[in-house]
């Protein structure tokens, strides 16, 4: 993969479609992108089926901007929502069984650092609430137990949006669904916590109505994976067709949301801490000066 | 006949501010120009929709109300548009896009 694999060959340009043509000639391949450039440049992602106002939309719009080489990034997802539009990019996507998602990543992390030695080609998987904590949990979580150098980002909209209203793992205590009618009787799984213990060298949590937050965190988690190990993201993406949300209250909700049970946090290990601070000069993680003696104190 | 967001030049382009470009659901549906105001003497620029993208939802709407106080955006019916900016017209620059506004349903 190279910025090549999107290029068309000569002679052919006048039979490509405009937005293709776009995307080649002021994509963010090769180059350094950032959100404060949205709606400035052509972006990877293209029209897909997703819902009108769907936070999962603008969360995975979000994403593949905070890609650090988009041109060198592959996406792994499975069933649910999301992967109607991770699949509609110009970045390769491999869709796994129901689940299966953790397990392909593992083998096509694996193989392409075989293939390509040290040149960093990131793998990212992408799935639900439903895939990442239920159906996908067992793959997920050994994942991270093997340290598997890739990222998981869970696309938390606290339910099957796919399949019509079915409480997830990730579902709230309580919470009225469809095909949940009388509330769920268990506690939302704290798979922060889990992502802790099995290992992962960065763990945050994001909301989309932050988009520069969501761009650092990514490209964080994404760096970090290159080396160090497993990193997890997960991301609230209300779904307003299960939740009933009207479509203009989406980022009004996020903000009710994050303030109740979904703050920012970020946790990150030393070693994690280290290699961004070497190897991608960041400077956040470096000792704060000492603070100036204080003065004496008035007589 | 449906709903798409349309942005005021006169209004935005007094504060432009980007912010709708980043909350859009939709890839490259609110698009910015650094020309677009220009003509009417504003200093900088304004976001523009790029109707054919656009599925009507309504957080921009939200999001330039309560977030940027600017009140520059409004939901309007397709067809009461008499000019608008569609994927086809669209020029991406090095920094920038500029739009050829036509009619959005004659094309
Ligand atoms: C093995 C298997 N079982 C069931 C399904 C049906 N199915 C498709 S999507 C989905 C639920 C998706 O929920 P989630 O992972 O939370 O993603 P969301 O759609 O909410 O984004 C289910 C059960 C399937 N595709 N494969
Ligand atoms: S069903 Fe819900 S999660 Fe799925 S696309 Fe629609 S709003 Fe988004
Ligand atoms: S949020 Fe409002 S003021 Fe800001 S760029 Fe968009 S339309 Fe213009
Ligand atoms: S109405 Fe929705 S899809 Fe249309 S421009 Fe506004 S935010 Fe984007």
């Amino acid at each position: 993969m190279s910025l090549d694999y999107v290029k068309f060959s000569s002679g052919f340009e006048k039979f490509m479609p405009k937005e293709y043509r776009d995307m080649v000639e002021h994509g963010p391949f090769g180059k350094k992108v950032s959100v404060s450039q949205m709606g400035s440049f052509k972006e990877v992602l293209e029209e897909h089926p997703m819902c009108a106002g769907c936070a999962m939309t603008l969360f995975i719009r979000l994403a593949m901007i905070a890609f650090p080489n988009p041109e060198d990034t592959i996406t792994v997802g499975t069933a649910g929502c999301g992967r109607l539009a991770i699949s509609q990019a110009a970045i390769p996507f491999v869709y796994g069984n129901y689940g299966d998602q953790n397990g392909v990543a593992s083998g096509l992390s694996r193989g392409l650092r075989l293939r390509f030695g040290d040149k960093p080609k990131d793998v990212v998987v992408m799935a639900g609430d439903g895939g990442t904590a239920d159906i996908g949990f067992q793959q997920v979580l050994h994942s991270w137990f093997r340290k598997e150098r890739f990222t998981t980002i869970m696309l938390d909209n606290e339910v099957y949006g796919n399949t019509g209203g079915q409480e997830s793992g990730m579902t709230n205590r309580g919470a009225v669904l469809k095909m949940a009618p009388l509330g769920k009787k268990f506690e939302k799984m704290d798979m922060l916590q889990m992502a802790k213990v099995a290992g992962c060298a960065y763990v945050a949590t994001v909301v989309p109505n932050n988009p520069r937050r969501v761009e650092s965190v990514i490209k964080k988690a994404v760096l970090i994976a290159r080396e160090v190990g497993s990193t997890y993201i997960q991301a609230y993406t209300s779904c307003n067709i299960e939740y009933a949300i009207p479509t203009d209250k989406v980022m009004e909700d996020a903000k009710n949301v994050e303030n109740d049970r979904y703050q920012f946090s970020e946790y990150i290990t030393d070693e994690a801490k280290q290699f961004l601070t070497e190897r991608y000069g960041y400077k956040e993680f470096l000792p704060k000066p000492a603070a100036p003696a204080p003065g004496l104190p008035k007589s | 006949m449906y709903l798409v967001a349309d942005i005021s030049v006169e209004i935005c382009a007094a504060k432009s501010c980007k912010l709708c470009t980043q909350y859009c659901p939709e890839a490259n549906t609110i698009l910015y120009s650094d020309e677009m105001g220009k003509d009417k003497g504003f200093k900088y620029g304004s976001a523009y929709v790029a109707v054919d993208r656009c599925k009507g939802c309504a957080q921009c709407v939200w999001v330039c109300d309560n977030m940027a106080k600017n009140n520059a955006i409004k939901m309007i019916m397709i067809d009461q548009l008499p000019v608008a900016a569609l994927t086809d017209n669209i020029t991406y620059g090095e920094k920038s896009t500029t739009a050829a506004l036509v009619s959005p349903v004659v094309g």
